[in-house]
């Protein structure tokens, strides 16, 4: 490993953790504030625009897995069978060359 | 704590898949199986990097390429803000290490579970949180001493348990019609920047803001009108 590899770890790694503090800092400043609302929504929000970032651009047959995934969600509320029949229904189409 | 630790394991072994193709990815990179879970352990960021990797092995500089990949990692400053009160039970020490074992996926089911029962809190964070920092560590290292042997587990459907898993988080977090618009507008504008060809990470960070204005927008009026 040369001098510009540990480099790399060094610098990603500082900049990973002062992304990660500032988060904190502004964490505690907005729960002291009146602004403390965002950070209920803000959970659901960030989630929300990580399955937008998965599904933009995929094929029909992950749409119709993330909307069978969906009604699993809404019925069990259970992270585990979500998954199971997300990948359940993403298999099953893929095999039948949806 | 066990709890957590338990709760995660599904999502862990997802992680794992993207563990062990970043592992050939920094392999093919000149980087040892050491320095690869010396990465790992030390920066705790599977989208930040594959980027700087990437980077790195194009031939960039190294702080564009480390800062390239950083960036991506910005949607962090809300996640870890969201976990204010969570931690705030935490002496200084823990709550440092608390923010750097805290990933998409145990933040995730971490807010999830805790929107169902109230006593979750920061000791089920650090249980999967330390699960998901050694798996991700221990999958890539595997991944680079391993290299291409290993079959594309991605071609199974795997990869999409992860969307399936965010899906049900999202679930977890619903709190009735105030959160519709918001929550449309987040997916919506994720999405759209997505197809403009917008980096994901930057997408998402877009799509969190618009739905964040809303939902102070939304509010505000919700309380002028009561």
């Amino acid at each position: 490993m040369t001098d510009y590899h540990w480099l790399l770890i060094g610098i990603l790694a500082a900049a990973a953790f002062t992304i990660r503090l500032t988060g904190l800092i502004a964490g505690n400043a907005i729960r002291r504030s009146r602004l403390a609302p965002l950070l209920d929504d803000l959970p659901g929000l960030i989630i929300v625009a990580l399955v937008a970032a998965s599904l933009a651009g995929q094929p029909v047959l992950t749409w119709l897995a993330a909307a069978a995934a969906l009604a699993a969600a809404w019925k069990t509320n259970n992270v585990v069978a979500t998954m199971l029949v997300g990948v359940a229904v993403f298999a099953g189409l893929s095999m039948t060359g949806f | 704590m066990k709890r957590g630790a338990i709760a995660i394991l599904p999502l862990a072994f997802g992680a794992a898949i993207y563990g062990f193709a970043f592992g050939i990815l920094a392999a093919q990179a000149g980087f040892p199986w050491w320095g690869v879970a010396m990465m790992s352990g030390a920066v705790h960021a599977g989208s930040s990097q594959i980027v700087a990797v990437e980077q790195f092995s194009g031939g960039s500089a190294i702080l564009g390429a480390a800062l390239a990949g950083a960036a991506l990692n910005l949607r962090y400053i809300g996640i870890v803000a969201s976990l204010a009160r969570v931690l705030q039970s935490l002496p200084l020490h823990l709550r440092l290490l608390a923010i750097h074992i805290t990933g998409d996926e145990n933040w995730a089911l971490t807010m999830a579970e805790r929107a169902k029962n109230p006593a979750i809190g920061a000791a089920f964070l650090l249980g999967s949180g330390f699960v998901m920092i050694s798996v991700w560590t221990a999958s890539t290292a595997l991944g680079a001493v391993l290299g291409a042997s290993l079959p594309d587990l991605e071609a199974f459907g795997l990869g999409f348990a992860f969307t399936a898993a965010f899906i049900a988080m999202a679930r977890g977090l619903w709190r009735g019609q105030e959160n519709i618009l918001p929550w449309l507008v987040s997916f919506a504008v994720t999405g759209l920047l997505v197809m403009t060809g917008l980096p994901k990470a930057y997408a998402i960070v877009g799509g969190t803001l618009c739905g964040l204005t809303l939902a102070t927008v939304v509010r505000q009026r919700r309380s002028a009108g009561e």
